[in-house]
């Protein structure tokens, strides 16, 4: 009877423990106060655990103050799928432009150097103070607040600082600042500002020499990201390792393809280790295949990122990867296009997707939101050719949304025309020869 | 030394503030005032430069040593005279050779140079001593108080003694409040200086506090039994004492020194006042040394906030700011869009993980036929993925029912299922209320819906027939027909002797209704009577 409670505890005790972990590597900055509170207790209740078992497996450090808890989520190098993980805007979900992200920067500078309290106003003086710093505008970059849309710039990036906890709005409201009706205050959470970067050197200590713009920005980026030197073996290996144990933690797919061969070598000998290790603090299955391994989750919750999902752009998505897990080289990006475009009418004259995707060009813009997904996703790759046209790759996770039987195959057709139920093969389809392929693959 | 416009001779003490070599200038009368603290009166040249210290000596723009002496001479800080004593080489004999001493003047701006310096630097000091010393001159005075014929001359030490201390307290804690709000607005460039300072400067208020409490009580208490025991007239003592080392006047009378013992009596009645109101506060007046122990309280929290703050600057390896701009300079000159993202990754890893989904029966589907590491996903079985999600768009979450459900159909569906009935009920009426008596083997075949309103009606003229009773009339419970039933026998007629009577059918799709022959009459009560009753 004993045993059995102390196995109900020791069992509550993990699944709270996996939770905390879930919810730190799903914001790993988290505010004591405010939306995130609940999380926060959790991970401060286990934040011995945690931070151990990130410093040890991950070679993460965890902070916890009575604040907020931060885990500084380093990146070794510039990794196949780190251009997929954005700064986005809250509604819509979009990723930053450029000048939002300038501006993000700008502002935590003035924050920086600013009192508890500061309204947007002020902050925006500062911020166009900053920004007429002469190599600033050397790149061609102007900021003024004339326009909406320079207003909305800056409303965007002080909505993602608040995201952060960085900003907490005491007064008003960032539309009317956008539409130049009234100003908003804020209280400056210096623990949260403190926490932001999260790069192993500070950038205001890189200076980067190259002078051809693209080389420049790689040796900074690089400078950002290096690692210490090695020094032993036994380190060495247990870099590899965290630097492992970090893909796993943060990315859908790892392909051996993508590793370096010491790392390689050093996953094919650990694997169960490592991925048990990930398993247990996380609860995500390992799916383990010959050109990789996935960590799936079962709750479909510690992602940004869905697959499958329902609506416009998840159904384009799964159409798209049902169609991409039978090609078997590169896909140009047109013939995407015309495979949605042929669809669109359908789907949205049965409702099931936004009437604006019958607009002209609204195939692009599906198609491409389609694509970010699955690329954010390790499921394809996209590449540009000679001439321009840029091509998909599918990658060979994407053969998990592969159909699974051919009777369900003709969910694939058009819905509208005719019966739906038994619909007549249409000779319009460019993906009819596709669809075969697909049915034999999936024997 | 651009004087010209000074009129000769007039000694202007304070010009050499506004010079440009006002540092050098400071440093030499510097010199002249350490010097006369050593009881020396005239300086060499070479005495005040080996006197100068090092910044002064060093310093190559301003004034020569030597012009700077003349210049200050000229403005009436120094006065000059010939140097006659004997020298030990030719180029210093031929020199011209002086002794500097420091002119009135410049003894007089000396001193209001330094008065105005120490009241600027002031910083104060909270002084636990005072306090001290404050309680035991009081219990001095409580002594006194208490004896039939207190000693005039300690009783007046004691309370000059008093009213020293006590300007001392005040003046300081005055001093030390307004010192520590300047240091608690502390600027970057002090910032190290001020941590360290920090901890010392709390001990320092808590102790303070500690005493003021401490002592403060006893002060209060000891103030309160000397008034009891007759303060004025140990202040009345004071007065007089005061006023009999009061050097005669011009008009020197009895009257005058009245008056002046009046005058010296009020002061130390104010002075007393003041003191009582220090220590002991009323109701609506606070005591001061209430209002300096809530200050000095309230001083720590700031000091403590300052401190966080300063930490909080300085917890980045580097200059945060400095940090922030170069990234957004690093944005602005990102070669592309996919690059921009990935400094922002780099730079700040706010990201969540990401991960791809699975579900349930996938997971089970593998529990019964594990896939081995080796197989390349192409061949492993894919995602179980719902056709309808497939198909439509529309994701179906197993588990969950839907949020809101849409009762429009089912509310259609009765509402129809209402209005059949009316219908059926209606027909059936229509087609029963034969409107004269017929005999229930002429009644044929029937709907459902008719049978059932005519069984209802038989059985309710059935179980209203009295035994024995060959006819009966009842009306349904709704009173919208009546049913009036009549027996009959063999010959068609309404007799009794039914036992081997005729038997009706009645047809229905669901079967046959078989009994003893009746005579029927229906009437729709609820309809307006056409053909009659």
């Amino acid at each position: 009877m004993t045993g059995s409670l102390t196995d109900a505890l020791q069992q509550s005790r993990a699944d709270e423990r996996r939770r905390a972990a879930r919810a730190i590597l799903h914001r790993p900055l988290l505010a004591a106060d405010g939306p995130d509170a609940e999380s926060f207790a959790l991970v401060q209740r286990h934040s011995a655990y945690l931070r151990g078992w990130f410093h040890t497996h991950a070679g993460w450090s965890l902070l916890v103050t009575p604040e907020l808890a931060r885990l500084t989520k380093t990146v070794d190098e510039d990794g196949p799928g780190a251009h997929t993980h954005p700064a986005v805007t809250a509604r819509p979900r979009q990723p930053f432009t450029r000048r939002r992200y300038v501006l993000a920067c700008l502002l935590l500078a003035a924050l920086s150097r600013a009192d508890a309290q500061i309204t947007l106003g002020g902050l925006a003086d500062d911020v166009l103070l900053a920004a007429a710093d002469p190599g600033l505008a050397a790149t061609g970059l102007e900021f003024t607040l004339d326009s909406r849309a320079q207003r909305g710039d800056l409303a965007a990036a002080v909505r993602l600082l608040i995201g952060y906890g960085v900003l907490s709005r005491v007064a008003g409201d960032e539309d009317h600042f956008v539409e130049d009706t009234g100003d908003v205050l804020y209280d400056v959470h210096r623990r949260a500002l403190a926490g932001m970067l999260a790069s192993a050197r500070g950038p205001s200590t890189i200076a980067a020499a190259s002078a051809d713009p693209a080389s420049l920005f790689a040796e900074r980026l690089a400078q950002l990201t290096f690692p210490p030197p090695d020094g032993s073996e036994q380190l060495r290996e247990e870099r590899i390792r965290r630097r492992v144990t970090r893909r796993l933690l943060d990315e859908p797919v790892l392909y051996y393809d993508d590793l370096p061969t010491p790392a390689r070598e050093h996953l094919e000998r650990r694997s169960v280790s490592i991925v048990g290790a990930v398993a247990e603090l996380t609860g995500l299955v390992p799916e383990i295949r010959a050109e990789g391994i996935a960590m799936v989750d079962p709750l479909g919750t510690l992602t940004d990122v869905r697959m499958p999902e329902g609506g416009t752009d998840g159904h384009a998505a799964l159409l798209l990867a049902t169609h991409l897990a039978s090609a078997s080289g590169p896909v140009p990006v047109s013939v995407l296009e015309d495979l949605i475009r042929s669809r669109a009418h359908g789907f949205a004259a049965q409702g099931y997707w936004r009437r604006s995707a019958t607009d002209p060009g609204a195939d692009r813009v599906i198609v491409r939101t389609a694509l970010d997904r699955l690329e954010a996703l390790g499921l394809v790759r996209r590449e540009q050719a000679a001439d321009g046209a840029v091509a998909v790759v599918p990658r060979p996770a994407i053969a998990r949304y592969a159909v699974t039987e051919p009777a369900v195959d003709r969910a694939l057709e058009p819905p509208g025309t005719g019966q739906p139920e038994y619909p007549r093969p249409d000779p319009q389809r460019p993906e009819e020869h596709a669809t075969t392929k697909t049915e034999e693959h999936a024997r | 030394m651009d004087q010209a416009d000074a009129p000769a001779g007039t000694p202007r003490p304070f010009a050499h503030l506004q010079q440009p070599g006002a540092p050098l200038y400071r440093a030499i009368m510097g010199t002249f005032v350490q010097a006369k603290r050593r009881f020396i009166v005239h300086l060499r040249p070479e005495d005040i430069r080996a006197m100068l210290p090092e910044h002064a000596r060093t310093s190559h723009d301003g004034p020569s040593l030597d012009g700077a002496l003349a210049s200050l001479e000229h403005w009436g800080n120094l006065r000059s005279d010939p140097d006659t004593g004997r020298v030990t080489s030719v180029e210093e004999f031929r020199r011209a050779r002086y002794l500097y001493q420091m002119t009135d003047h410049g003894q007089a701006a000396e001193d209001a140079l330094q008065t105005y310096e120490e009241a600027l630097g002031r910083r104060g000091s909270l002084q636990s001593v005072a306090l001290d010393d404050i309680a035991g001159r009081l219990r001095e005075l409580h002594a006194l108080a208490s004896a039939d014929s207190p000693a005039p001359g300690a009783t007046h030490l004691a309370l000059r003694t008093l009213v020293d201390r006590f300007e001392d307290l005040a003046a300081n804690a005055q001093a030390f409040m307004s010192a520590l709000a300047r240091t608690i607005d502390v600027r970057d460039a002090e910032a190290d200086a001020f941590v360290a300072y920090k901890e010392r400067l709390i001990e320092y208020l808590e102790r303070f506090i500690k005493d003021l409490v401490g002592t403060g009580a006893e002060i209060a208490r000891l103030v309160e039994q000397i008034e009891e025991l007759g303060v004025d007239r140990l202040l009345r003592m004071a007065a007089e004492r005061d006023t009999r080392d009061t050097a005669p006047g011009p008009a020197d009378s009895r009257d005058a020194t009245d008056a002046a013992l009046a005058r010296s009596l009020d002061l130390w009645r104010d002075r007393w006042q003041g003191f009582r109101a220090w220590f002991i506060g009323s109701a609506h007046h606070p005591s001061q040394a209430m209002v300096l122990r809530g200050q000095a309280r309230s001083a720590i929290p700031r000091l403590l906030q300052v401190v966080s703050t300063l930490h909080d600057r300085r917890s980045g390896r580097s200059d945060r700011a400095a940090d922030f701009r170069a990234l957004a300079q690093w944005f602005a000159e990102a070669p592309d869009e996919p690059a921009m993202h990935t400094l922002w990754r780099s730079a700040f890893g706010l990201q969540p993980s990401r991960h791809l989904g699975v579900d349930a029966e996938t997971l089970e589907a593998r529990s019964h036929s594990p896939v081995s590491p080796t197989t390349p996903w192409a061949e492993a079985p894919p995602l179980l993925i719902s056709p309808r999600l497939r198909r439509t768009g529309s994701y179906e979450r197993r588990g969950r029912p839907a949020q809101v459900l849409d009762r429009s159909l089912a509310r259609r569906h009765l509402s129809e299922r209402a209005a059949q009935e009316v219908r059926e009920v209606a027909r059936a009426r229509a087609r029963l209320a034969t409107g004269g008596p017929v005999r229930l083997s002429d009644v044929g075949t029937l709907e459902p819906a008719e049978f059932r309103l005519f069984l209802g009606l038989l059985g309710d003229a059935l179980a209203a027939k009295p035994l024995g009773a060959r006819t009966v009339e009842v009306s349904t419970g709704d009173g919208a027909m009546s049913i009036r039933l009549s027996e009959i026998d063999g010959n068609g007629h309404a007799e009794p002797g039914a036992a081997g009577g005729p038997v009706a059918e009645i047809r229905t799709p669901d079967g046959l209704l078989r009994g003893p022959d009746h005579i029927v009459e229906i009437r729709d009560l609820s309809a307006p009577p056409v053909r009659g009753a």
